[in-house]
């Protein structure tokens, strides 16, 4: 008898780190209202899709430059990369921040410029993904840099770097809508249970 | 205002007419000056330090001939509003110690790295950023390091081979 309430007790245990785990993972409420989620999903892959978001969100070591005077996407130019250490940072003798400051430069294709410049960890990757890949992206703890969707909606409203996008200065498109527009979406696309496409 | 004058400062984003007062610190001495805060750290330096060292090439951080330190980290002087300086400034003319060549000079001299001359304080401010970080640096890293730092004249062959020889001094403690 006591072994299987102890075997019976490790099975509820069991199950429930399992649903919490799975919780975690897909962050997802228990229902999922498609018709009022995937309009809001639209909005927010617009932005995250978009050229001044999704060129640092590379799967490579290589940021992109694109635009009306870049003609197709192409490598940011001087080989700048990641940087051997994973940090986003650069390498080591050309830092982002060797020429990206705070700031945009307010010359036409100047450095664009905003606190703390870097490329975001390559586990975080929309560029060149599908809005499938994207959303399960987003919802995947371990891919998104371990925040829930209320987190994910509050680091897009107030990150600096991310709200430059919004902002790129001179001769480049801005990201669609506003920070807080995108805020907005990504809570009610999360209230209604979060659906993909 | 002459009219050549007027060409000149057209689309400038900065006045020279208007400053307030600053204080940097640039190759380990104070110095004070009064500028435009959207003044560029190369103009400040050259036009109003008298350091003439880093040297204007693009003015939009494309060709790396402006690049002096900012607290050890290379930074392109051309396209830095003095308004976002925070910290010390290190250029050309301050890596030298006790009148002796740093080992990057020292191997650029060794090297007969120049032709023109005219990116080559912003080439060795690279460098010497890079081996500051990475003692032995292999050609990847150099490649990585040096992309941002163009060379009309082409000498790239012979920075490689003076960043090498360099790496060799600096471990020599030459
Ligand atoms: S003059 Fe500054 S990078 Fe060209
Ligand atoms: S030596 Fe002439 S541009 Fe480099």
């Amino acid at each position: 008898m006591r072994a299987f309430i102890v075997i019976a007790t490790s099975a509820i245990m069991v199950f429930a780190m399992a649903t919490w785990v799975l919780a975690q993972e897909t962050q997802t409420p228990a229902t999922v209202d498609a018709a009022a989620g995937l309009p809001e999903w639209e909005k927010i892959y617009a932005v995250f899709s978009h050229p001044r978001c999704a060129n640092c969100h590379v799967e490579d070591d290589h940021p992109r430059w694109s635009g009306a005077h870049y003609g197709k996407t192409r490598f940011h130019a001087f080989n700048v990369q990641r940087g051997i250490d994973g940090s986003g940072l650069g390498n080591p003798g050309l830092r982002c921040m060797t020429c990206h400051f705070e700031t945009n430069s307010a010359v036409l294709h100047g450095p664009p410029g905003a606190e703390n410049w870097h490329l975001a960890p390559a586990e975080m990757v929309w560029f060149g993904k599908s809005s499938g890949e994207i959303c399960a992206q987003i919802k995947d703890p371990a891919r998104n840099g371990g925040r829930t969707l209320a987190e994910v909606a509050e680091h897009v409203r107030s990150d600096k770097l991310v709200g430059w996008g919004w902002s790129p200065g001179p001769g480049r498109e801005p990201a669609p809508g506003s920070a807080e527009e995108t805020y907005q979406a990504i809570e009610k696309w999360a209230a209604a249970g979060a659906p993909c496409p | 205002m002459s009219k050549c004058t007027k060409r000149k400062l057209r689309g400038r984003l900065w006045t020279t007419t208007k400053g307030i007062p600053m204080h940097l610190i640039v190759d380990g001495k104070p110095i004070d000056i009064e500028a435009d805060p959207e003044m560029p750290l190369l103009w400040a330096l050259r036009d109003l330090a008298g350091k003439t060292g880093p040297k204007f090439g693009c003015g939009i951080a494309a060709c790396g001939a402006c690049t002096v330190h900012m607290d050890g980290t290379p930074v392109r002087s051309c396209i830095l509003p003095l308004r976002e300086v925070q910290g010390e400034i290190t250029t050309i003319e301050g890596i030298s110690t006790d009148g002796k060549l740093h080992p990057v000079q020292q191997a650029w001299l060794e090297e007969q790295v120049a032709q023109c001359g005219y990116c080559q304080a912003g080439q060795i401010m690279s460098a010497v950023a890079l081996l500051d970080e990475i003692d032995n640096p292999s050609d990847e890293d150099i490649d990585n390091a040096m992309g941002g730092n163009l060379c009309r004249c082409g000498t790239y062959p012979r920075i490689r081979a003076a960043i090498k020889k360099a790496a060799a001094l600096k471990t020599a403690g030459i």
